[in-house]
């Protein structure tokens, strides 16, 4: 019964629901921000994520006459529910220690692919060739980003395994770093850290990798038709993936803390999660512009991959 | 006011806007996507963001004479626009025809078709009236949320 309690508590309001939402949107709204400063535009207020949601929420839901109604419907509501429950598993170092008896790092790695499926269901079920186009280019991306993706993950569990075996709870990376130093200054984890660093703007979906959405060529595709409330939970759910994303990393390299208790040790989380979505996100789609399908394969298949196997080897030959 | 309706009018502050051409000459386009993309003006200031789908718009600039050959297809993308929406007329053709008035191709004007809420007359019309016109039809939006 007070497992259950605990379970709901985590769920929907630390560290997932509530406080990954606001976290997020908050994220966002500075990324936005920063973006239109670092183009030297005024850009808009740091709210205004939270303004497009209440906006979203009190329109029309048009739904076309073409398209699988329930699949259309469901498609946002499942993407959502994934990224609730992945951002449970997040440890929050110093304050949360993370679920480690809900599996971690293994989970994760099942729950980060949601987002992509519930853009592949949406783009298919909204029956718009835009959509069919994002679909197929979503799924590509898929598999592009999500071999760097499980190299890292398995780098870092064999080095957070010490001298024997692997250690795939996130709970335990997070004290094994606490106790031998985090992995990000790590010179022989420096390769995977870079491949995670590539890995994020294909996750979220940003401008060099944004290929499905791509606004000027596929008018967003999958979300093309999407209007009212259902657009709103996939801006929800892509909030909630920035916390996931940002949250692991700063799991998986550094998760060191500071003195001075909990409240302390949250801000410096939210400090790391935002300097890493700057170094990883804003910057990067500031300054690049969008690579086409087959030049993001062999991008991600080239460099993220080898960086990440160069990573497991130097972790396997040092053990 | 209650809690509800105080956060519920937050979202006049975030319009997106969507552009319909309807056979313009490209000049009020232009002038469009000067407000967009040159820091000066940066209409996102404003909360704006332009958007390709007209499912996610909530003002829609129109530009150009509805000509005879895109005047259903101008129709039906208007009825893609969820509710609430407001309509602004770009430059001086949708008004009036403007250089193209009287043309073959030109046998109605926008607001025979489509309820217009803010004209904005140019030709085509400046960046800093294009603004204005966006300001307009926020405070016209304001009352339909």
């Amino acid at each position: 019964m007070l497992d259950m309690l605990s379970h709901s508590f985590h769920l929907l309001i630390f560290p997932g629901g509530l406080f990954a939402l606001l976290l997020g949107l908050l994220l966002k709204g500075f990324d936005r921000k920063i973006c239109a400063r670092l183009q030297r535009r005024v850009g808009p207020p740091i709210l205004q994520p939270f303004y497009d949601i209440i906006k979203l929420s009190q329109k029309e839901t048009i739904i076309p006459d073409t398209a699988n109604k329930a699949m259309f419907k469901f498609a946002p509501v499942f993407g959502f529910m994934g990224m609730m429950v992945a951002a449970m598993l997040i440890p929050v170092p110093g304050v949360w220690n993370g679920a480690s008896g809900l599996g971690d790092m293994l989970m994760l790695l099942y729950l980060l692919p949601i987002p992509a499926i519930a853009f592949m269901l949406a783009g298919s079920a909204s029956s718009s060739p835009y959509g069919a186009i994002g679909t197929s280019r979503e799924m590509v991306l898929m598999f592009a980003y999500e071999i760097p993706l499980l190299v890292v993950l398995l780098t870092v569990a064999l080095k957070a395994g010490g001298a024997d075996g692997s250690e795939f709870s996130l709970a335990q990376v997070v004290a094994f770093q606490h106790e031998n130093g985090s992995f990000g200054f790590n010179l022989s984890m420096l390769p995977a850290f870079i491949a995670f660093l590539c890995f994020i703007p294909g996750t979220m979906g940003v401008v060099p990798f944004d290929l499905p959405e791509a606004e000027p060529e596929l008018l967003e595709g999958p979300l093309l038709e999407y209007s009212g409330p259902l657009l709103a939970m996939f801006n929800l759910m892509s909030a909630l993936k920035l916390v996931v994303v940002m949250g692991l990393g700063v799991a998986l390299f550094f998760p060191g803390t500071i003195p001075g208790g909990a409240v302390a040790n949250l801000a410096w989380f939210i400090f790391k999660c935002f300097m890493l979505m700057l170094v990883s996100v804003t910057i990067v789609r500031t300054a690049t512009g969008r690579l086409r399908t087959d030049q993001t394969f062999k991008f991600y298949l080239k460099y993220p991959s080898v960086l990440a196997y160069v990573s497991l080897g130097l972790t396997l030959l040092f053990k | 006011m209650s809690i509800i309706d105080a956060i519920k009018s937050k979202a006049v502050r975030s319009p997106w806007l969507y552009r319909i051409n309807a056979g313009s000459c490209n000049g009020c386009d232009v002038e469009l996507a000067t407000t967009a993309l040159i820091p000066r003006y940066d209409v996102e200031r404003l909360g704006c963001k332009y958007c390709g789908s007209p499912k996610h718009a909530d003002i829609v600039l129109i530009t150009g004479p509805v000509t005879s050959m895109v005047k259903e297809k101008v129709l039906r993308v208007y009825e893609e626009i969820p509710d609430p929406k407001v309509t602004v007329a770009v430059g001086v053709c949708p008004i009036s025809g403007g250089v193209f008035r009287g043309s073959y191709s030109v046998p109605i004007m926008l607001d025979d078709i489509i309820p217009v809420d803010v004209n904005v007359p140019g030709c085509p019309p400046r960046p800093q009236a294009i603004l204005e016109g966006v300001a307009m039809a926020l405070d016209i939006w304001k009352t339909r949320i």
